[in-house]
């Protein structure tokens, strides 16, 4: 139970690795909080408490923070992707994709620090995306680069009462990688030539993500701070160039 | 004429990238020592090009000292020192030999220490005259993300980075300036050793269709060539690059500015 006794908020836990991290929190015996646009998702565990919530809504935002006086890990993992290039991005694309990823980034933090105490920490959740480029995901990796530039400075600026790090996730077996491969003219010989680019050889797993957001939680990652943390199944330690895949 | 009344030696000079560069140095105006191995290289002729060959095995510590004696007597200056010379054993660990691992790193690693060492007393000289010192070593972008079976190469490169920048920390305040470039793939014998190679996984395809799926996976939809190389050494060479050091230069097509490719 490495952590027992401390209060999580997670940012869009109703599905995918946001799910993930809620319930690896509440294996660890922390007290999870978590939100999302719309109504409580079924099957959601009776005592994590859901919060209605539009992360790009500051004032949304301060209010959830005022109604749950801070928290000891805040997870910023609501993030939406639109698989668009910028000469076919819209202003609603930017809206939705800024809106969530980067503000909504920057209202938890603005919002919740304040109310951290010493020993708090606080999980961006980044991207590899976000260093290197997916095709037509121009918002998104831009996005998350901003997460990761975003993650640096709040550890340098809140240090040494808060710990903040981000997680940059692989291609993890959820509906946005769904929507990744519906791009491909063969999503499913996309999916196997993907997995032969994983050293793991599979995807990763929600589990897979929620393990390090326990670790980076935990006080056992006392000394970690400002960094990101790339958990991908060694795809991106390979080059895209593999001849042995032509 | 960007390197005009400048001196410079390159190692690996008769060599794919290597013999490019000696090439735009001479267009440039500058005096150049084209150190290699053999007069031809690793290409199977040279005609003369206005360069003075340099025998130098970059491996040893006596052909490094006596190349530096050469262009001292001949030059009297050193302005530039490009380590261009670099091998590649296309294998992994478990198939590397330690000949081929030791010889890996003597080349790519040892070579470039050893004639950086020894340039040291001619491009200090340099560098107090007020004119410009300039030391440009070769990585790759394989020092970054690994090609599968290239496990030597992939770590040598990765060790010439960090040298770069413990150079250059060590050597800028004498008014030296140390980069390296990392090439992503180019046109070279070297590339054309890995199409044809046993670890390259040509599985069955033709060169020319191995060729194409490569040039595919390069946003730029092309590889380089070795004066895409040359213009980016030239310019680190000159004078514009003045406040340039400490720097990791990937000049690759856009190859690796994108994860793995996810559309067929």
């Amino acid at each position: 139970m490495r952590l027992a006794g401390k209060r999580a908020l997670v940012t869009g836990g109703r599905q995918g690795i946001g799910r993930g991290i809620v319930d690896a929190f509440l294996r660890e015996g922390a007290v999870v909080t978590t939100c999302g646009r719309g109504a409580r998702p079924d099957g959601l565990p009776d005592d994590v408490i859901w919060y209605p919530l539009d992360v790009a809504n500051a004032d949304a935002v301060e209010d959830l923070a005022h109604t749950t006086n801070g928290t000891d890990i805040l997870v910023n993992n609501a993030g939406v992707q639109v698989e668009k290039s910028v000469a076919d991005s819209t202003d609603a694309d930017w809206e939705a994709v800024i809106g969530t990823n980067c503000r909504g980034v920057f209202n938890l933090c603005r919002a919740y620090i304040p109310r951290m105490t010493e020993g708090s920490s606080i999980i961006n959740i980044g991207s590899i995306s976000g260093k290197a480029a997916d095709p037509s995901m121009a918002l998104y990796n831009a996005s998350k680069a901003f997460v990761h530039g975003l993650t640096r400075s709040i550890a340098v600026d809140h240090g040494p009462e808060i710990r903040c790090n981000a997680i940059c996730p692989g291609w993890i077996e959820t509906g946005m990688l769904d929507a990744g491969f519906d791009l491909a003219s063969d999503p499913t010989a996309a999916r196997q030539d993907a997995l032969k680019r994983h050293p793991t050889r599979r995807f990763g797993r929600p589990e897979d993500i929620a393990s390090m957001a326990v670790w980076l939680a935990s006080d056992e990652a006392g000394f970690a701070t400002g960094q990101l943390f790339t958990v991908d199944g060694g795809m991106t330690a390979a080059s895209p160039l593999n001849p042995g895949l032509f | 004429m960007m390197l005009k009344g400048k001196t410079a030696l390159v190692t690996g000079g008769r060599g794919g990238i290597g013999r490019a560069i000696v090439s735009r140095f001479l267009r440039e105006g500058a005096r150049v020592f084209a150190a290699d191995i053999t007069p031809e290289g690793s290409l199977a002729s040279h005609d003369d090009d206005g360069s003075i060959f340099v025998k130098l095995d970059v491996t040893k510590e006596t052909d490094a000292i006596a190349a530096m004696e050469q262009v001292a007597a001949e030059a009297g200056q050193l302005n530039i020192l490009v380590n261009a010379a670099g091998i590649e054993i296309e294998k992994t660990i478990e198939e590397t030999s330690l000949e081929e691992w030791n010889l890996s790193f003597a080349v790519n690693v040892t070579g470039t220490f050893l004639t950086s060492k020894h340039s040291l007393p001619l491009m200090r000289k340099a560098a107090a005259s007020g004119a410009s010192a300039s030391i440009i070593n070769f990585g790759s972008y394989d020092g970054f993300i690994a090609d599968p079976g290239l496990a030597a190469y992939c770590a040598t490169k990765g060790a010439v980075h960090a040298l770069t920048k413990a150079m250059a920390c060590d050597h800028g305040p004498e008014g030296i300036r140390v980069n390296a470039i990392c090439p992503g793939y180019v046109d070279t014998p070297m590339l054309q050793s890995f199409f044809t190679g046993d670890g390259s996984g040509a599985g069955g395809k033709s060169i020319g269709q191995l060729q194409q799926a490569v040039r595919d996976v390069h946003p730029m939809r092309t590889y380089g060539t070795p004066d895409d190389i040359a213009n980016l050494v030239n310019w680190l060479a000159s004078d514009e690059a003045r406040y340039a050091s400490g720097q990791l230069w990937v000049l690759d097509g856009g190859l690796s500015a994108q994860v793995q490719q996810m559309k067929l």
